[in-house]
């Protein structure tokens, strides 16, 4: 399973740094092409304007990878920041601060994202933004958590007791012992990033055309699904390989970390 | 129970009052953005008045209760008709979706999960788990153009998209209902297994009682809680999951009625839809605890 993961990911960053390497352009219009099955030219077909489907995956994943690996860093950080504060501090603080991951958590799935996304405007930066702001709730959960039950753990009691100040309570005791359970949860967040991108991108709410994304080739792909069915499969099949590359590499990290997940 | 319910009343009011701050998170004017260039200044003057946004911010959110209370959301911008209009001819199509892809979710993977249950370790049971677990993880905008492709395209059973026919539901309804069928053959997969191992099981097979008595009426009572929990969270993105289903299928529920609005800037009623699917939730939540007391009178709402 872990080598199956490793190798899908490497496949798709061989042939990202292929489709820069041959420069492939995403965006060139042959009109003799149009929505032309898989052939010597157009290795995956062309799409409603003539573009290369493979150039514009290609660079469709780049983008992908980019918010995810961008928005889960914000998301992580901001987070576990509050999950830390919350759960240190616990009383007040942690009443507020979880009553307010409570609202947030009262919207199902990407609603609120699609709220932020469509009243911030479309594109690439407000789709991050709006991935931004729903994000860090699930970190923010997790780490208070965990945070709660640390606090109490006997090495925190006696460095608070030797006098050591409360960020380096925080960041020499309390968050190594996080780390690994975080790090399984960035994994699997990568994933839902990219989903949660696709997703708004096929509601056209992110990236705007001409630029390249997934899931508005997906959209493109429903919408000529008749006339041209190679195009909306290709576009699934690849999704669905890279999903399930980073799922299993969630998987693999949870094993190898022994984090239990309350799935 | 009291204290349950004063929680729901404070995520209530928060969700009513992030929704109501959406519009003001608009970059630039509201207004301009929703009428575009081409009106007059009056015009933009009366939306504004209309819209209450002249006004201090708590008065224009106590305007926005008041309303709420009386079941006013305003009017629709573009079509000018009142939004709670809009809202009942759509959340019922919203709705029958929601629950016909319950009863595909439950009736797959109740069975699904009993069997890889008893299967446990066995080749059956991988099988079912593997599907299981990678279905649970696809989106339902792929999970959607692909049974759109297969079954409507290529064997030309069902119909594309549309509700014309009453078999234009069958497709949508798949694709919310696979996903949260995978999500609940793990979940009774694995609350079966930490039962069966239980005493009172053994003396049940003891007492001489058929294999399917036992399961039935013995396991599976005592594994129904967490099912009962992962059902109601999964209602959250079965919700959730109609915006993006509805737009696949052209299926007229609420999540396309957001898009829709979306696409038209047409603030007040993206607005509601929010404030409608995620007061849904809430409410289908807050039925989850309820009935997770009946069922386990164990469970007192301790925390």
């Amino acid at each position: 399973m872990k080598k199956l993961s490793f190798s899908i990911f490497g496949f798709w960053i061989l042939a990202v740094l292929a489709g820069r390497l041959f420069q492939l352009n995403p965006n060139h219009i042959d009109l003799n092409a149009i929505l032309s099955l898989p052939n010597a030219t157009y290795l995956l077909g062309a799409d409603d304007l003539g573009r290369s489907i493979l150039a514009r995956l290609l660079r469709g994943v780049e983008v992908s990878f980019l918010v995810a690996i961008i928005v889960t860093a914000v998301t992580m950080t901001s987070g576990v920041l509050i999950g830390l504060i919350a759960g240190f501090y616990g009383g007040k603080v942690d009443q507020i601060l979880m009553q307010i991951t409570d609202i947030f958590l009262a919207f199902p799935g990407i609603l609120l994202a699609i709220a932020f996304a469509a009243v911030l405007g479309p594109g690439l930066g407000n789709l991050m933004i709006a991935l931004c702001i729903t994000g860090w709730v699930s970190y923010a959960r997790l780490t208070r958590g965990q945070t709660l039950s640390l606090r109490n753990r006997q090495h925190v009691q006696a460095a608070e007791s030797l006098g050591a100040s409360v960020p380096r309570l925080i960041l020499r005791h309390i968050l190594p012992l996080l780390a690994s359970i975080l790090v399984v949860e960035a994994t699997y967040s990568l994933a839902s990033v990219m989903i949660a991108e696709a997703s708004l991108s096929f509601l056209g709410l992110g990236i705007q055309s001409p630029n390249a994304s997934w899931g508005a080739m997906l959209r493109d792909g429903v919408r000529y699904m008749l006339v041209a069915p190679h195009y909306v499969l290709i576009v699934g099949l690849s999704l669905m390989s890279l999903i399930l590359a980073i799922n299993l590499g969630g998987d693999y990290l949870r094993d190898k970390f022994d984090v239990r997940t309350e799935k | 129970m009291i204290k349950r319910f004063a929680g729901f009343c404070a995520v209530v009011f928060g969700v009513l009052l992030l929704t109501f701050l959406l519009i003001h998170l608009v970059p630039g004017d509201p207004v301009e953005v929703m009428l575009g260039d081409a009106v007059t200044v009056a015009d933009r003057a009366q939306l504004r008045a209309e819209l209450g946004l002249n006004q201090p911010l708590i008065q224009q959110f106590g305007t926005y209760l008041t309303k709420l209370a009386h079941g006013d959301l305003g009017r629709s911008i573009h079509t000018k008709t009142p939004i709670v209009e809009l809202i009942k001819t759509r959340y019922p199509t919203t709705l029958k979706l929601a629950f016909l892809s319950l009863f595909i979710g439950l009736s797959i993977g109740i069975p699904l999960g009993i069997y890889a249950a008893l299967k446990a370790g066995k080749w059956q049971d991988l099988i079912v788990t593997i599907v299981s677990v990678r279905l649970s993880a696809m989106p339902a905008f792929w999970l959607g153009p692909m049974l759109m492709l297969i079954f409507a395209v290529w064997l030309g059973w069902l119909p594309v998209s549309g509700m014309e026919s009453n078999a234009s539901i069958v497709l949508p309804a798949l694709t919310l209902g696979l996903g949260l069928s995978a999500i609940l053959t793990r979940m009774t997969r694995t609350s079966l297994l930490e039962v069966l191992n239980d005493d009172y099981i053994r003396t049940a097979r003891a007492k001489g009682l058929t294999e399917a008595n036992v399961i039935i009426r013995h396991a599976l009572r005592a594994a129904l809680l967490p099912i009962i929990t992962i059902v109601g969270l999964q209602m959250g993105s079965l919700l959730a999951g109609t915006v993006i289903t509805e737009t696949i299928f052209s299926w007229d529920g609420i999540g396309r009625l957001l898009v829709e609005s979306i696409e038209k800037r047409d603030y007040p009623v993206t607005q509601a839809c929010v404030l409608v699917v995620a007061l849904s939730y809430v409410l289908v939540n807050l039925l989850t605890d309820i009935l997770y007391r009946l069922v386990d009178p164990r469970v007192k709402f301790a925390s």
